[in-house]
């Protein structure tokens, strides 16, 4: 009887071990396991019944997901971007960008577009859609033809892009207030059953789309192999600057849909402000999801945790009555730990 | 100074890679440590230079047991290891790479340049290096690279070097460059551990032999004694063909032509033309361009004149892709840098080429993949766990293998070959020769480049013999020797005795 424990339990940690070793994903995994436990923790049982405590339970997470949504999305696409060896520093900067054209395609007041032309409700939405996410495309087209023809390191094409991007917006959007029209704002508000989901939905359905072209199609196994190896790829018969361009432009796209998120959720955008920092959360969630910064390696699904990671630390630090200020340090030592955590002993 | 490893015991998880291996090593002598790849030479020389611990056994300097638990012990008792992969800084000049990680300093912890210098040069004359100490090792060939490595060895005053594969990059002349070298130092009584997959080199070089099989010492002895055939034997334990292998066989119309092809000053003014069923060998000395030439006609270098003809048709290959579709295949040099992707397992290194191919909308197939990557496994031959693991988990031979299979998947009718078998051992050598053949006798055009004289003559109809980016010559069957290789790589004209004419016409 005892032996059969002592077999079993040592089954379990020869289990453990060994996923723990060659699961990239595992580490991570228990890690975002820990503080959904200690968020769960921190909430407390302090309530009349289980209903109760489980609405609030539910609540606490749609909050914390909703909030992160737009940020999710744009860390799927770095999560390409950073396995090809680039960098997206411009996220932020495409973000009011597309914003601000999005804003001005469906603005009812006077400067609008649309209402310009006479194209009004439901049809001006959907070319606002369209086009907005045809523009961050465009965007990042044009940031991975600087890479990839121009030549131009990904770090200093963005960081280019990131400056030019804000600063035009902000110029052409100065004293100018567009005004959002309610059915615009259905997009992130719409209600499924009572809940406002509908940006989780929207991370969950990309996510979905990411994970099955990164495992599944050439697209997503040649930003594997350009990212490993970039002349194997290339004397493999990969055209490797039409990967790179994709990336960045598929990047453009991925931002243009969190802009129409973001607008449609608050019905503003501030262009000075909004999407700053943007870039670094991206890439902290890429990173603490098991993504290697020099290219080749990298997980959609670990994405997904290392964002639910953050926003979850983010909440706690909140819940804990952290210093504004002194949570960044907490995010910064997460991502260091996450590293940390995921190294492998070579040899 | 006198090493001698007793007993020596390692494995890795149920992996025993050296069981009970006993060797010793003396200073003034050069001693070849030969054997497969996974024999257990690099995990025996590991242990000798401190960079993994052994299970068991000893280690003794001089009678006396020393442990070597971190490199610097073992380089504290006066052994260098000098890896594969050399560990030169590029962008830092040739005497600053000699003292790296112990600079001379001057006041204030200035770094003293014309100490540095000064030893370096010091040094160079003492070892009849005519090497300029402020050469960046960006601009050195790889034979100079390789001696600056000896030299830096030299310099911390080692008494036992570990040469891992020195030459596998090295063109024959720069062979020679480091054999010079090499007999210097066993002269000033320094010790060598030469480990190479060259046999004839050994033969050429090395005083005492130890051959390693599956983790055990299965010969050693005087080189004298024995024969390269006897060495080959030992590795892979039976007997080794060297005879000629090519053989009569139809060819077919003509696959490939090209029409004075010349590319910036990598190569110029080439013409050649190969059929189906060919096997055509261009062999040189390093810088002789056929590299280049054949990546420019797989579309990842560049033209700047000159016609390609696929079959009769001119064509235009400007990208790789072009040129896979095309028919044309490319196994390039240097597989850890072109042609692995070691982030992915052997499927998909198997699959990367034929993905486009293979997948509809975008998306793989992967179970036409899977069917085509076990049909490959088996005509290849290729000895593997399980296809899930890395590539990088093969030995060099079935890493090779695997690459091959990969251009097979494309149906290539031109499968250009460049060194097909570096860092590939005896066995997985002579499989591949085989391959090479049966490809040929499939009517897909062979093209082997090889700096491997031997390596042409056996498996070649015919091989053409470049110079300095030019075409020097041709010899067909017989009149390929390692002598006439030779004379037309170095520039020099061949003429066939009873014709007496020039077989080709030199070039300028």
């Amino acid at each position: 009887m005892e032996a059969g424990t002592v077999s079993v339990r040592r089954g379990f940690v020869d289990w453990f071990k060994e996923r723990w070793v060659n699961d990239p994903l595992f580490s991570i995994f228990i890690a975002l396991l820990v503080m959904v436990v200690l968020q769960t923790l921190v909430l407390g049982f302090d309530f009349n019944s289980f209903g109760e405590w489980f609405q609030t339970w539910v609540n606490n997470w749609i909050n914390i997901l909703r909030n992160n949504a737009g940020i999710a999305i744009v860390a799927l696409g770095m999560t390409f971007v950073i396995m090809t060896g680039g960098i997206d520093l411009s996220v932020g900067a495409t973000l009011v960008a597309t914003g601000a054209f999005a804003m001005t395609l469906v603005d009812i007041g006077e400067r609008g577009l649309f209402a310009m032309i006479g194209l009004t409700g439901v049809p001006a939405i959907i070319f606002t859609i369209l086009l907005t996410m045809a523009f961050g495309y465009l965007l990042g087209t044009l940031i991975g033809a600087t890479v990839t023809k121009g030549l131009v390191p990904p770090f200093i094409a963005t960081l280019g892009a990131m400056m030019v991007f804000r600063s035009v917006t902000q110029h052409f959007m100065q004293g100018y207030n567009p005004r959002v029209p309610t059915e615009f704002l259905q997009i992130a508000s719409f209600k499924i059953g009572n809940l406002m989901i509908m940006p989780i939905v929207y991370w969950i359905i990309i996510a979905a789309i990411m994970y099955y072209v990164s495992k599944r199609t050439t697209f997503g196994r040649q930003i594997i192999a350009v990212g490993s190896n970039e002349r194997s790829a290339r004397l493999s018969g990969i055209n490797v600057d039409k990967v790179k361009l994709r990336v960045y432009a598929l990047m453009g796209l991925l931002v243009s849909i969190a802009a129409i998120i973001q607008v449609s959720r608050v019905g503003s955008m501030d262009f000075a402000g909004a999407g700053r920092g943007m870039e670094m959360d991206a890439i902290a969630a890429a990173v603490v999801g098991g993504t290697s910064m020099m290219g080749g390696r990298g997980f959609i699904l670990g994405t997904v945790y290392g964002m639910l990671i953050i926003a979850v630390l983010n909440n706690l630090l909140n819940l804990f009555g952290v210093p504004p200020l002194l949570r960044d340090a907490f995010k910064g030592l997460i991502v260091i730990g996450a590293v940390l955590l995921q190294r492998k002993k070579i040899i | 100074m006198q090493i001698e490893m007793k007993n020596i015991r390692k494995s890795f998880g149920s992996n025993d890679v050296l069981k009970d291996v006993s060797l010793s090593f003396t200073a003034g002598h050069i001693h070849a440590l030969l054997g497969e790849n996974g024999a257990g030479k690099s995990t025996l020389m590991n242990i000798l230079g401190g960079v993994i611990q052994r299970d068991e056994g000893a280690i003794y300097k001089d009678g006396d047991q020393v442990e070597f638990n971190k490199p610097a012990d073992s380089q504290e008792a006066g052994i260098a290891f000098i890896h594969q992969e050399l560990n030169l800084i590029n962008d830092l000049p040739v005497y600053e790479n000699m003292f790296m990680g112990r600079e001379p300093k001057k006041k204030f912890g200035m770094l003293d340049h014309e100490k540095m210098i000064e030893d370096t040069q010091d040094l160079f004359n003492r070892m009849n290096i005519d090497l300029d100490p402020k050469a960046m090792v960006s601009d050195l060939d790889s034979s100079y690279k390789q001696i600056v490595e000896i030299c830096r060895a030299m310099s911390t005053n080692a008494s036992i070097i570990i040469m891992d594969e020195p030459t596998t990059s090295l063109t024959d002349s720069e062979i020679e460059r480091v054999f010079d070298m090499m007999k210097t130092l066993r002269n000033q009584g320094v010790g060598l551990i030469f480990i190479s997959h060259k046999l004839k080199e050994v033969k050429h070089i090395c005083d005492r032999y130890a051959v390693l099989r599956d983790g055990e010492l299965v010969s050693q002895g005087d080189v004298s004694e024995v024969t390269t055939d006897d060495l080959a034997r030992f590795m892979v334990g039976h007997d080794v063909r060297t005879e000629p292998l090519a053989r009569s066989r139809e060819t077919g119309e003509e696959v490939l032509r090209v029409e004075n092809l010349t590319y910036d000053q990598q190569f110029k003014d080439a013409s050649f033309s190969i059929k189906a069923g060919e096997v055509v060998g261009f062999t040189g000395l390093l810088g002789d361009g056929r590299s280049e030439l054949f990546q420019s006609i797989f579309g990842a270098n560049g033209i700047s004149s000159g016609k390609i003809f696929l079959k009769g048709k001119e064509v235009t290959i400007d990208s790789t892709m072009k040129a896979i579709n095309h028919g044309i295949a490319y196994l390039p040099r240097n597989r850890k840098e072109n042609a692995i992707i070691s982030d992915m397992d052997i499927l998909e290194n198997s699959a990367v080429a034929t993905w486009p191919k293979f997948s509809r909308f975008g998306v793989i197939n992967r179970e036409i993949h899977r069917e085509q990557f076990i049909k490959q496994r088996d005509s290849l031959n290729i000895k593997m766990g399980k296809w899930t693991e890395n590539i990088t988990k093969l030995s060099g031979g079935n890493q090779q293998k695997v690459v091959l299979s990969k251009w097979l998947n494309t149906n290539p009718e031109i499968l250009i070959l460049d060194n097909p078998t570096q860092g590939v051992d005896v066995g997985a050598k002579e499989d591949i020769y085989d391959i090479i053949l049966s490809l040929a006798d499939q009517k897909i055009a062979v093209i082997v480049l090889s700096s491997e004289a031997q390596e042409i003559i056996r498996v070649c109809d015919r091989t053409l013999v470049m110079y300095h980016g030019a075409i020097q010559g041709e010899l067909v069957g017989e009149d390929m020797t390692e002598h006439q290789i030779m004379t037309l790589a170095t520039g020099g004209d061949v003429t066939i005795e009873g014709e007496g004419k020039s077989l080709w016409k030199q070039e300028q």
